[in-house]
Order: C-alpha cells, then structure tokens, then sequence
C-alpha cells in the first residue's frame, strides 16, 4: 500500500488513468481525496484523460457468425449420451423379445410334443442368458 | 461450484452437455476473448484461430472444472494469454518484415476524421508497442482486469505492471502524435 502524495497520485494517473473505477481498490478513496485537495492533480488528470480518450478510441469488430457457430459445434452434447441409452433400451428390448419369442415357442413345443419338451426344459444351455453387464460397461 | 464465480454454474452445465449453456458462454465469453486476442495479436484471423482452440479446452475442461483461486474468467484468460503470447513468440523466431511493427504515418488530428479511422490508428499504434507494454495495456483497459490479476497473468508484480502501463501509454501517445506531425 502506497502512501498518497503528489508522488504517487502522479505515478497511479500515468499508469490506470484517469478515471477513478480503473485505480486500485485499496487507493481508490485516497487518491480521489487527493484529487479534491490538490490543485495540481487536475493537469495530471486531464493529461491521463486525452490518453483514455485515445485508448478507448479502438474498437475491434465483434466475432462473426461462422466463427461463433465454430465454436458451438465442438460443445459437449447431452444427446450423445441420451444416443447411447437408447442403444441400451433398444438392446435390452431385443434381448426380452428374444427371450420371450423362446419361451412362447417351447411353450408350443412342450404343448404339441410333451417328451420333447421336458427335455427342452434342462437343454437350454445354449440360449444366452440375459447379461446386461457388458452393455452397461460398454456405457 | 464456486458461489462467487459468475460462470461457475454455466460451466457446469456446459460439462453435462447442455448446449444451451454452451451458447450462453459462447455469447457471454466470445467477444471478449476474441478482442483479446485480436489486440495482443493484430490480426483478426489469428485471433479466431486463437479462439478456436480457446473453446476446445473449455469443453475439454468444462465436466471437469472444479472451482480453486482463480474464476473461470481468469482461467480462460489465462489460456487465451498464453495461446497469443506462444504465436507472438514463434513470430520473433521467423525473420519479419522491417516495417512489421512501424505505424502507419496517416494524420490522426484531421477534424473529419471518422470514427473508423481513428481507431485503425490506435490500433496501428498499439501494434507498435513493445509486446509487454501492449499486453499490460490490453489486459488493464480492454480487458479490465484488476492489477494483481494481470500482473499474475503476466509474471511480474503490480509495480512492474504499472511502470509498463505507464510507459506503454507515454509510448502510444507520442506514436500517434508523429503519425500526426
């Protein structure tokens, strides 16, 4: 923290301006108590402020439309994820169907060949079981 | 999230993939980033290569961004800062032209002058400051960071960056004084 004189009001106008919302926080109160004070802190503020004039002289040109949307396109999207649940839902909904088509059709087995069908009843190894772990990990 | 950081929750919406949040950064942070990088830069295409790649590290960073010292406006500062000053580097490293960085000798004072005109100006002499100087400038008075923010973005301390903002403003008027004269 700088003491406020002459010194350093002249040192904090050269450097931030002359506008008093562009200084330091912890100087803003002393220094414009010593702009008050002190007749020779308004030559310094009006050199500062022709020099603010001419900063604030520049514009640059606001971001096209093409650049904007760019930029957008590579945004992460919620729809990738709803897109890989509703692979899941689609994946779970074959399996049911698959199981439940198996089990109607050895129902219509064991109803028009009942010998068979006990036998179909234990010989279901080769009917893959409904395993969701390798969609859920694939998520 | 970060209650004191304005764009904490934004942020954190951008990383669960909610576009329209994108869009509000975009809008909120696009010109601002973009007028950065076209003042430490000089040049419009460089500056939206610069904020290309700006906003690919903001939606790579953005599920993970977890609020520490710094607001996600001085991260992204940061980044931007430190794409321009690597190109502005790699610049140095290839031979320029002489009159790379001289200011074009058009009068300033003429009382037609149009609002355009003058600003080409200044940025005519922006250019042709010493790179430390512009950066202190562009970083205080566009981007108005406060003083220890960008003395931090800049390594040095607040003295250091006062002498440049000091310097670089005595330099910018005479610029535009000669290419008045």
């Amino acid at each position: 923290m700088h003491e406020m004189d002459l010194n350093r009001f002249e040192r904090l106008v050269a450097a931030y301006g002359a506008t008093p919302s562009r200084w330091p926080d912890e100087e803003r109160a002393a220094a414009q108590a010593f702009a008050r004070a002190d007749p020779r802190a308004a030559a310094l503020l009006a050199e500062a402020d022709s020099i603010d004039t001419l900063l604030f002289a520049h514009r640059v040109a606001e971001p096209s439309r093409t650049l904007r949307a760019m930029v957008i396109e590579g945004a992460p999207r919620k729809r990738r994820l709803a897109g890989r649940a509703r692979l899941w839902w689609t994946g779970l909904g074959i399996a049911l169907a698959g199981a439940s088509g198996m089990l109607a059709g050895s129902a219509a087995t064991a109803a028009l060949e009942p010998i068979t069908a006990n036998v179909l009843m234990y010989g279901h190894e080769d009917v893959p079981a409904l395993d969701y772990s390798a969609e859920e990990n694939a998520l | 999230m970060n209650a004191d950081d304005p764009d904490g929750d934004l942020v954190r919406r951008v990383g669960e993939g909610d576009v329209q949040a994108a869009e509000a950064l975009v809008a909120r942070k696009l010109p601002r980033m973009t007028a950065l990088a076209h003042r430490l830069l000089g040049d419009r295409a460089e500056a939206e290569d610069v904020v290309q790649e700006l906003f690919l590290r903001v939606w790579k960073s953005a599920s993970s961004w977890r609020p520490g010292a710094a607001k996600f406006d001085t991260w992204m500062h940061r980044v931007a800062f430190n794409l321009c000053t690597d190109r502005l580097r790699k610049r140095r490293e290839v031979a320029l032209p002489e009159t790379w960085d001289a200011p074009d000798p058009q009068p300033l004072a003429d009382a037609r002058i149009t609002a355009e005109q003058q600003s080409d100006a200044v940025g005519r002499a922006l250019a042709s400051l010493a790179p430390r100087q512009r950066e202190a400038i562009v970083l205080t008075y566009y981007q108005e960071l406060p003083n220890r923010e960008a003395a931090a973005l800049m390594g040095i301390g607040v003295d250091a960056l006062e002498s440049l903002l000091a310097r670089g403003r005595r330099a910018l008027k005479a610029r535009l004084e000669e290419a008045d004269a």
